[in-house]
């Protein structure tokens, strides 16, 4: 339903806006600039700071225009002598005991405060007495300084750790001129989100620590670019001077605008500070060949060279002796001529970049991110927003907290989202096809009856069970946010199931997102970097479609897996592998154990960004620069196609570049001269991509189509029984700030590192007889690590939980490589 | 004199349930079942009854402002008490608590409301001991609870004590405190009317205006109409302070002149001194001269003659003081309870008390004076809440009318940096 | 560590049980946590954030605002001095300074043997009782010097 609209007055000019609307919104609308420091348009009205002051006919008194909701024939001015009078009043007392530091303060050039007094403010002070001392520049947290001499209290921050965070760990302590932000007993104010309180500081009391003193912001380019830490692929803006690093900031309404789409003017900290990997010293600068860098070598020649030797192994023993394992962290160009090199190159279909099991397309809607917002039931499965996807958890608390969306959790751990969720379901560790299944039958005519079975096998209460399908019926929009990464075997196929019957059943509409957390998951997907999926969910069966689009020579039998290529290495079968921005060695199932099949290829040719374990091992390395430097496009978890810009400029070439080269070099025409021209051909290539482009790209980016929907895979179901009875079934979760190769031992955010831990239920940890603090090993069939036992039911008996915390700790190589069950037991 | 609220007051343990009905207490309640609601309501507004906590607004009147059909609404007596100046309520509360309990029962089954708080500034602690016993009596005598006096009428009502801040007696930082919040003000609107506590309507009174709605129950609003001024009805309870020989509460009809109330109920000035100063309604109402003393007290005439009625605190100044003194005294009082969560007061308070302590340690200059003027005027009326307005009157309303003083003491400045 | 006492948890299962919302109990847990120790400690503020599902950080927000609230030691006695307007139109200064040279601190202090307390506070609405003080929880009229010295005198 549209809000009603009304019309008034601001200074003459005639405004037309929703019912409602602020004052100094309205006035936004027709480039009148009233002044403000406490207002923030993601914080709402609050009133406090006065520096709004206008004029209204038939008001008496000044109103402040934040907090002024415009009806019908207001008449506004905001440029008489009693509000020039009323605003300078105001600034004489905003500046009373403010320091005159704008010499020495980071904030200075963007400061809302020195920008208002320029233009409205007192000349000269009238105050006589000494300003207000306080300590200066003391530490908020690792990451943040609090300068409070500088605070004008305006609560902006304090609202917002409120407000959006829904922490209330920043907290406005005393009273009166004693006011002060502050956080409890002094504790370091270190939230997963701390960091955007730097941007909405109206002045320099709240600063990025990295930054201080680094730069004067006049000096700084700004770029407008993408994170790319998470799928959400929040807006960011890159700043640096002469060409080096020195910020990331939101965009937002405070330097731009915010894209509402995606994050809604925040980012994460990990978004924010975690950028000190661009500048490294474990970049790969020079190609290397069988352990030697050269700096003289060209990438592109390098480059061309290998692109040859793969062609001539191809030809020499076949195409399937070749192989590609990518990664979801490429941009959709990048991939997307990946897979062109793999298939029209070398005609092979061994490409692939991850190890769950998923397909492209969905069912239903694919939702936006802005959806949960819309929505009135969000279900989440197996997803972690908090260290997934972060900005996806402050979506989500927003639209619980203030628009009435009602959230129901589905996990198999506990994770920060439950304490806002209506239900909140918890399922036994590996019995997801199981719930996912019955939930199908529940929406349909069978429904869903009391059950032993169903509660022993999923340690769900059929009540509890009952009672959200009884929801997801009667909701009105229902949003699923589901991750396949960490759903079992390949249960995403009966998640899809589920969605089509939730369509069919639901009284209202509804849609999904699939949560992959990985930065271009979505992208990788459509851009076909799958053994048995062309680009745009064509699958490789439909080999008419592939003809058409492809030519005659595009392979059209299904290529090895990303754990086949590892088994055919280990076989000899494949003879080179080309490995994108990823790490088998520890992020592999076996782990380090994959270098025994790695080192049998005759050529193992690693491109990444950063020296990796496998980088060590290969034969040829090739620099990629990655984001920040290089320019793409990437699909967030909604779908959503954005633009990447570059911050900072690189001698070696990009990525794009170098797969052009490449693909001349086997014959394949191409002669992109940027990054751009590869967005047309894939908007000319990938169903769903067609509207891709330039314009449409600018500003918000734009939805790309759903990617047709081949019929779902039936699954192959998996339940298993434990080999041992005091056998626990592993759950690897995530941790949003795992120490790794982007966050580094000299990452800023080293303090939020963990040590290696397990979470098991007290049931089980009484019969295995461990307890808190434990220091165990902890063995499957495919590797071992160390942990120290938690006992705190983060999981239900019979599983055991342990969360990604570092390269080094190497769970991943604990998994099953198949994507079955991981059996694990401990060793003291 | 025709007395409404304190006529039996000195009763011996009139507290005490047995001794308030054998007074006729609780007996309007009969009365008022019998009538709808909105009768009652209309009751009041016929009575003029108007707000005794400050601002003196028609108390029928809020009452019908409660948003329409929106429940559960709730009822906060302001016993807050911390207008510098007043001690009205206390007496209330210590000698007479159940009938406030009585009119905000009315005043619950006026307004359909079915819980209800007493919120008591901090320092009352002795005092929401007694209420609670009174409580406690209420509550076994059934006129709490469930279905009172078979009504079918639900109230529960509690106490609650605040912890030291006079800003809560604003209603909304009121309010805020009541639901575990810093006691920051409140935007309005919404009005506590429309979206008070927990976001229900709300209704918030003061301890005297609730006291007095029993009187208009039992004797009519007609009664209670004859007596006061055309504008100002009924009776008020005066705080009478300062240099006077007998301080204490009086109540007296509305429209007493000035002069009665010092000269005859309060026994004259101390050391038959002669007046200098006085002011009407509590700290955050304009001081006035002497020469003003004849004014009658109600909320007209007080406004007419430059101030206000406030809360009903007289603080009388005999000629001895320096104003100057009084007004730095309650400038420090302004700058330790603004709450700080907007800026001209914020800063403005203290800003003032600077520049006063200056000129009362000799150390004024003659431009202080157009300064402390100009301060004042960029917070009046900017301010997000009438605490910073009310900051301003005492400083402003001395220079106005005891400029003598201000240049007594700059002069002994000048004269001060000349030796 | 911080735990209510089994008295204090009587009284707090009452006061929970008038308030729809938990949060509104923060005054009175407050208040009982200082009834209970003399002041508020840190580990009090996280435990009454618990009963209240709020952070330690907002508690600790909450109580800092109110001057009622004492987060060090202080005296088993509180002298609480009125200095505002009715008070000191009547001498109030004279005799704060009179109790503070006669307990040998000053004001704001606690004396050494962590008896006596002495704060100036604003109006404690006894205005026509003039000048006044809140000892504990009970109120002193009227005060001259006299009336001080049997005051103080009579403390055990
Ligand atoms: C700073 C400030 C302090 C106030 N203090 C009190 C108070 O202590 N007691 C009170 O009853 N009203 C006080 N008020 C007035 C209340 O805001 C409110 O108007 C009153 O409680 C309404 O009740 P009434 O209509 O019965 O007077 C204060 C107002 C302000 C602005
Ligand atoms: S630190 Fe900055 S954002 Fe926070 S209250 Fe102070 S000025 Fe406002
Ligand atoms: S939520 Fe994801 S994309 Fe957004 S800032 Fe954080 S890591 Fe980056
Ligand atoms: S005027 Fe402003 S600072 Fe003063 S009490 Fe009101 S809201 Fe607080
Ligand atoms: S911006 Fe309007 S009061 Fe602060
Ligand atoms: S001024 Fe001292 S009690 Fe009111």
């Amino acid at each position: 339903m549209d809000k009603e609209q009304v019309t008034l007055t601001i200074d003459g000019k005639t405004v037309t806006v929703p019912k409602g609307m602020v004052a100094v919104d309205a006035a936004k609308t027709v480039d009148i600039d009233i002044p403000v420091f406490c207002y923030h348009e993601k914080l709402g009205p609050f009133g406090c700071c006065r520096m709004c002051l206008v004029e209204v006919e038939k008001m008496p008194k000044l109103a402040t225009a934040c907090t002024l909701n415009v009806s019908q024939d207001m008449v506004i001015k905001t440029d008489t002598p009693k509000v020039k009078k009323g605003r300078n009043g105001v600034l004489e007392f905003t500046l009373l005991n403010h320091p005159l530091d704008c010499p020495v303060c980071d904030k200075g050039g963007e400061c809302p405060l020195q920008d208002n007094t320029f233009e409205h403010g007192p000349d000269l002070t009238r105050m006589e007495y000494n300003r207000a001392h306080h300590d200066k520049a003391t530490p908020l947290s690792p990451v943040i300084t609090i300068d409070r001499e500088r605070c004008i209290a305006c609560q902006r921050c304090t609202r917002y750790s409120d407000i959006i965070e829904k922490d209330t760990a920043l907290v406005m302590l005393n009273r009166g001129f004693h006011n002060e932000v502050g956080t409890f007993n002094n504790e370091p104010y270190d939230t997963r989100f701390s960091g955007n309180v730097v941007d909405i500081c109206p002045v320099g009391a709240l600063t990025n620590t990295q930054y201080r003193f680094k730069s004067r912001n006049w000096d700084l380019k700004n770029a407008e670019s993408l994170c790319a830490h998470c799928a959400c692929n929040c807006n960011i803006v890159i700043g640096t001077r002469q060409n080096r690093f020195m910020r990331v900031q939101a965009k937002s309404s405070e330097n731009s605008v915010s894209n509402d789409f995606v994050d809604d003017g925040w980012i994460c900290d990990k978004g924010r500070f975690g950028y000190q990997f661009l500048e490294s010293k474990n970049r790969i600068l020079d190609p290397r060949e069988n352990g030697i860098g050269d700096s003289r070598a060209g990438v592109i020649e390098t480059a061309k060279k290998v692109a040859a030797s793969f062609k001539k192994i191809a030809e020499e023993h076949g195409p399937d002796s070749v192989g590609f394992l990518g990664s979801p962290f490429g941009t959709n160009e990048e991939l997307y001529l990946y897979q062109k090199l793999f298939r029209l190159g070398l005609g092979t279909n061994n490409i692939d970049h991850k190890l769950y099991a998923d397909s492209p397309g969905l069912p239903v809607d694919h939702y936006d991110m802005e959806d949960v917002e819309s929505a009135d039931l969000v279900l989440t499965i197996a997803s972690d927003p908090t260290e997934e996807l972060p900005i996806l958890d402050l979506r989500l608390k927003k639209a619980v907290s203030s628009l009435g969306t009602k959230l129901a959790v589905l996990s198999d751990q506990q994770t920060l989202m439950d304490c806002f969720a209506c239900h909140s379901l918890r399922y036994n560790v590996g019995s997801d096809g199981t719930v996912l299944q019955s939930l199908t039958d529940g929406l349909g005519k069978k429904g869903f009856k009391k059950n032993k079975g169903f509660e022993t096998e999923t340690g769900i209460e059929s009540d509890a069970f009952k009672e959200l399908i009884a929801s997801l019926k009667k909701s009105t929009k229902v949003c699923v946010i589901y991750n396949p990464e960490k759903l079992t075997g390949d249960s995403v196929h009966i998640l899809k199931s589920f969605l089509t019957a939730l369509d069919k059943n639901s009284e209202g509409t509804c849609g999904a997102i699939p949560a992959a957390p990985a930065t271009n998951a979505l992208g990788a997907m459509d851009m076909g970097v799958l053994p048995d999926y062309y680009p745009g969910g064509i699958p490789v069966s439909n080999a008419a479609k592939i003809r058409e689009l492809w030519g005659d020579s595009a392979p059209v039998t299904e290529g090895a897996s990303a754990s086949e290529l590892i088994q055919k290495a280990e076989s000899g079968e494949l003879k080179a592998l080309w490995i994108y921005r990823c790490n088998p060695l520890v992020d592999f199932p076996g782990g380090a154990k994959l270098e025994q099949a790695l080192k049998k290829l005759d050529l193992l040719v690693v491109h990444d960004m950063l020296e990796t374990e496998t980088t060590r091992i290969a034969k040829v390395v090739l620099p990629s620069n990655g984001p920040g430097y290089d320019e793409g496009t990437t699909t967030n978890i909604g779908g959503r196609v954005q633009f990447r810009k570059r911050g900072i400029v690189t001698q070696n070439p990009a990525d794009w570049k170098i797969l052009g080269a490449m693909l001349k070099e086997l014959d394949i025409e191409s002669d992109y001269r940027d990054s751009f021209e590869v967005t047309s051909e894939i908007a000319s290539t990938v169903p769903g991509y067609s509207e891709v482009n330039r314009k449409n790209l600018r500003k918000f980016g734009h939805q790309r189509e759903k990617v047709s929907n081949p019929k779902v895979p039936e699954s192959k179901g998996s339940s298993e029984k434990a080999p041992d009875k005091n056998a626990l079934r592993l759950r690897v979760s995530n941790y949003l700030f795992a120490h790794d190769k982007i966050l580094d031992a000299s990452s800023s955010l080293a303090h939020h590192f963990q040590t290696s831990s397990i979470y098991i239920h007290e049931d089980d940890a009484k019969s295995l007889g461990l307890s808190s603090g434990a220091e165990v090993t902890i063995k499957s069939d495919w590797g071992e690590i160390k942990a120290e036992v938690q006992v705190n039911n983060r999981c239900n008996p019979g599983g055991a939980l342990v969360p990604y915390i570092s390269d080094e700790q190497g769970v991943a190589s604990l998994l099953n490589p198949d994507g079955g069950p991981t059996w694990v037991t401990f060793k003291n | 004199m025709k007395l409404f609220l304190t006529h039996n007051i000195d009763t011996k343990d009139l507290h005490s349930i047995k001794v308030y009905k054998k007074q006729g207490g609780y007996g309007s309640l009969e009365k008022a079942f019998a009538k709808k609601p909105d009768e009652i309501v209309q009751m009041v507004k016929d009575s003029g009854l108007r707000g005794r906590g400050g601002a003196g607004f028609p108390t029928g009147l809020k009452w019908s402002f409660l948003a329409k059909d929106v429940f559960p609404r709730y009822l906060a007596c302001n016993a807050d008490e911390s207008e510098p100046g007043t001690c009205k309520d206390r007496v209330l509360l210590q000698k007479n608590p159940h009938l406030l309990i009585e009119g905000m029962i009315l005043c619950a089954y006026a307004c359909q409301i079915e819980t209800a708080y007493i919120y008591l500034r901090g320092e009352f602690y002795d005092l929401a001991e007694i209420m609670d016993k009174a409580l406690e009596e209420a509550y076994e005598a059934g006129y709490l609870g469930a279905n009172i006096l078979g009504s079918g009428m639900n109230l529960e009502m509690y106490t609650h004590l605040g912890a030291g801040a006079y800003i809560c007696g604003e209603e909304s930082a009121l309010l805020n405190s009541l639901e575990g919040m810093r006691g920051e003000p409140r935007l309005k609107p919404p009005f506590p009317a429309v979206e008070g506590l927990y976001g229900k309507p709300t209704v918030v009174n003061n301890v005297e205006t609730l006291c007095a709605v029993v009187p208009i129950m039992n004797e009519g609003p007609e009664a209670y109409a004859a007596v006061g001024t055309e504008k100002s009805k009924g009776t008020k309870l005066v705080s009478v302070s300062g240099h006077v020989k007998k301080p204490g509460n009086y109540e007296i009809p509305m429209g007493l002149p000035t002069r009665d109330l010092i000269y005859d109920l309060a026994g004259g000035i101390r050391d038959d001194n002669e007046l200098k100063a006085w002011i009407p309604g509590g700290s955050s109402v304009p001081m006035l001269p002497a020469s003003l003393v004849d004014t009658p007290y109600d909320y007209e005439a007080i406004a007419a003659a430059g101030s206000m009625l406030g809360s009903g605190a007289l603080i009388v100044m005999d000629h001895t003081t320096n104003v100057v003194e009084e007004a730095l005294r309650l400038a420090g009082f302004y700058m330790h309870e603004s709450c700080g969560k907007c800026t001209p007061c914020r800063e403005g308070t203290r800003w003032l008390h600077q520049i006063l302590s200056d000129i009362h340690l000799k150390k004024g200059k003659e431009s202080n004076i157009a300064l402390l003027e100009d301060i004042c005027d960029n917070m009046s009326f900017k301010c997000f809440c009438p605490l910073g307005d009310a900051a301003v009157a005492p400083v402003i309303s001395s220079i106005q009318n005891f400029r003598e003083d201000y240049e007594e003491l700059l002069n002994l400045a000048k004269a001060g940096t000349a030796s | 560590m911080f735990t209510f006492s089994e008295s204090s948890e009587k009284q707090i299962e009452k006061i929970m049980k008038k308030y729809p919302v938990k949060r509104s109990a923060i005054l009175p847990l407050l208040a009982l946590a200082q009834r209970q120790d003399g002041y508020i400690t840190p580990e009090a503020m996280v435990e009454i954030g618990k009963r209240i599902d709020c952070s330690p950080a907002y508690v600790q927000s909450v109580c800092s605002f109110y001057t009622m609230f004492y987060t060090k030691p202080v005296g088993k006695y509180v002298i609480q001095f009125c200095i505002n307007i009715s008070c000191h139109l009547l001498g109030c200064d004279d005799l704060l300074e009179y109790t503070a040279n006669k307990l040998n601190i000053k004001v704001g202090e606690t004396t050494a043997d962590n008896k006596i307390t002495l704060l100036k506070e604003e109006c404690l609405a006894e205005c026509s009782a003039a000048p006044v003080m809140r000892l504990n929880d009970t109120y002193h009229t009227n005060l001259t010097r006299e009336k001080i010295d049997q005051i103080l005198d009579s403390l055990d």
